[in-house]
């Protein structure tokens, strides 16, 4: 780890926070939405995606005065959206076997938001054999595992378990990964780590194979430009307990990040359509302002 | 026929050579073939000059089925070594890298390895090839793409009897080395992974610890790109060296 980076992170995070927060009215929920949400992953999930990264950098708090005020603000902005949690307590409520709304929830649980009804409703799921038995794959049950710690839930799960069923808990040939995988095992260790606040959750054994082979992957997700994986493996960097943090990684990423904070989810043209924009890049802005903030916040401790 | 026709007519042949002594190699790997097969590929050619040139493309690896199975070089297969050598002489080595340039510095290597497995597998005279020089490009591993491609040049020395620095180096890196192997294969450059795996099988052989499995490795290529004679030759080393059959 070299503090090199923490300047250059810090950019990063800063101008992908405000271009995420220019843009907001582009993630507002349609007029009428209601709890069933006919596709949830068009306006709904990016929401409690801004709300992860508005959250991570409250709780940082390394991010300097201009990235916290942006953030409260995406995160107000979110809540609002969500009708001060209603929306997600109804969904929750009618479709006890989804775990999306415990787990936009508990981003902003983290940023100190509560719902008492929604408390209570995810504390009588969490009780139903049901709930817990409901089948998702494994570093998805990880983050069900992640979101109800957060909200202060009891599921019994057990960490260990959970994280020998995931692909890296199996820590396999690293040549035989692929894309989508490559996104999974970066989600094993999100969940595993909280986003880089507990990386004594990682096993000692994957936080050595990871420090191993995430140089590797992020090389060859460069070279071909995908900077939405890329930034995600460099938050597994920054997740280790000690920490893999190249200088040249961010350089890249700051490169290719334009003026006004967009970062390109990849080496495609950027459309001119300001909602075609905010679709395409929003979530690799989320990425970003993640990476930039957790970035800073371990280069300096 | 033009000039850049003339000349691409010709590296055809040359490749074409290369491959068929790769071929022949192979099999005196698998213990078919000639007692003189290096005597045999270049009185059979019809272009001599570029069997010729196919012996000193391989370098070292015409001996590699005396390196790995035991028995000696015919005489007459060493007189072809010599002549390749003659015909085409090693550029002049100035400098090392990063001054001079790389691959002559890798074909000093590879000379010097050829020199002392001839010397090694009792031909009797005196190695007299110089050892070339050290260079940073060997130990610097912090950059381990560069570091790995340079290694992947000089895999020839991958072989039993082959010592001194190069492979004490590589053997003293099993990350970097692991890391340049698992790039090359999922960027699906087989012909570099394949270099490596023979080093990751050297180092296997010789008990350094690895983070990856070489044999799990080496078979993963096989399947995607074996159809390749040099490559092939690659991969048989490497499971000879692992102790799997060829």
């Amino acid at each position: 780890m070299t503090t090199a980076v923490t300047p250059i992170a810090h950019q990063v995070a800063t101008r992908a926070f405000g271009w995420l927060l220019a843009h907001r009215d582009h993630g507002a929920l349609p007029e009428g939405t209601t709890a069933d949400l006919g596709d949830p992953n068009s306006v709904y999930k990016p929401l409690g995606e801004a709300a992860l990264a508005g959250s991570l950098v409250l709780r940082e708090s390394a991010a300097g005065s201009e990235s916290m005020r942006a953030a409260r603000e995406l995160l107000d902005f979110g809540w609002r959206q969500l009708r001060e949690g209603d929306l997600l307590y109804e969904r929750q409520l009618r479709h006890s076997l989804l775990t999306d709304p415990l787990e936009m929830y508990a981003h902003f649980v983290r940023a100190g938001y509560r719902h008492p009804g929604m408390d209570a409703l995810l504390r009588h799921n969490a009780a139903l054999r049901s709930v817990r038995a409901a089948e998702v794959v494994p570093n998805r049950r990880l983050a069900i595992a992640n979101a109800a710690r957060l909200a202060g839930l009891d599921y019994g799960f057990d960490w260990a378990a959970l994280t020998r069923a995931t692909w890296l808990g199996a820590t396999p040939e690293p040549w035989a990964i692929d894309w989508m995988t490559a996104y999974s095992m970066t989600h094993t260790v999100f969940h595993l780590t909280d986003w880089g606040a507990r990386p004594e959750g990682l096993p000692a054994e994957i936080a050595s194979y990871l420090t191993t082979w995430l140089p590797v992957w992020t090389d060859i997700w460069r070279e071909v430009a995908q900077w939405d994986l890329v930034a995600e493996l460099m938050i597994v960097g920054s997740c280790l307990p000690d920490p893999v943090c190249d200088p040249a990684d961010w350089a890249a990423l700051a490169a290719v990040q334009h003026p006004d904070g967009l970062m390109p989810r990849d080496g495609e043209p950027v459309s001119e359509d300001p909602a075609r924009r905010f679709a395409d890049h929003q979530h690799t802005a989320v990425v970003a302002a993640v990476a930039g903030s957790i970035a800073v916040s371990r280069t300096l401790t | 026929m033009t000039t850049g026709s003339a000349e691409r007519a010709a590296r055809a042949v040359y490749t074409e050579a290369t491959a068929e002594l790769a071929r022949c190699v192979l099999d005196a790997l698998r213990g078919a073939g000639d007692t003189a097969p290096l005597a045999r590929f270049t009185e059979a050619a019809t272009d001599p000059k570029a069997a010729l040139a196919a012996v000193r493309v391989l370098g070292a690896d015409v001996l590699a089925p005396y390196a790995l199975t035991g028995g000696t070089p015919h005489p007459r297969d060493l007189t072809v070594i010599a002549q390749a050598t003659a015909v085409f002489p090693a550029p002049v080595l100035t400098a090392p890298p990063p001054e001079g340039p790389l691959e002559n510095w890798a074909i000093a290597w590879r000379d010097w390895a050829t020199g002392r497995l001839i010397a090694g597998l009792g031909d009797g005279a005196a190695d007299d090839t110089p050892q070339p020089p050290a260079a940073p490009v060997l130990t610097d591993t912090a950059d381990w793409p560069r570091w790995s491609a340079v290694c992947a040049r000089l895999a020839t020395l991958a072989l039993p009897g082959v010592t001194g620095p190069v492979p004490a180096v590589v053997r003293r890196h099993p990350v970097p080395l692991a890391r340049g192997t698992t790039r090359a294969l999922l960027r699906r450059d087989y012909p570099t992974a394949a270099r490596l795996a023979r080093w990751l099988a050297a180092a296997h052989r010789d008990g350094v610890p690895l983070p990856l499995d070489p044999a799990a490795l080496t078979e993963h290529i096989a399947l995607h790109a074996a159809g390749e004679p040099r490559l092939a030759l690659d991969l048989a080393v490497a499971r000879l060296l692992l102790g799997r059959t060829a």
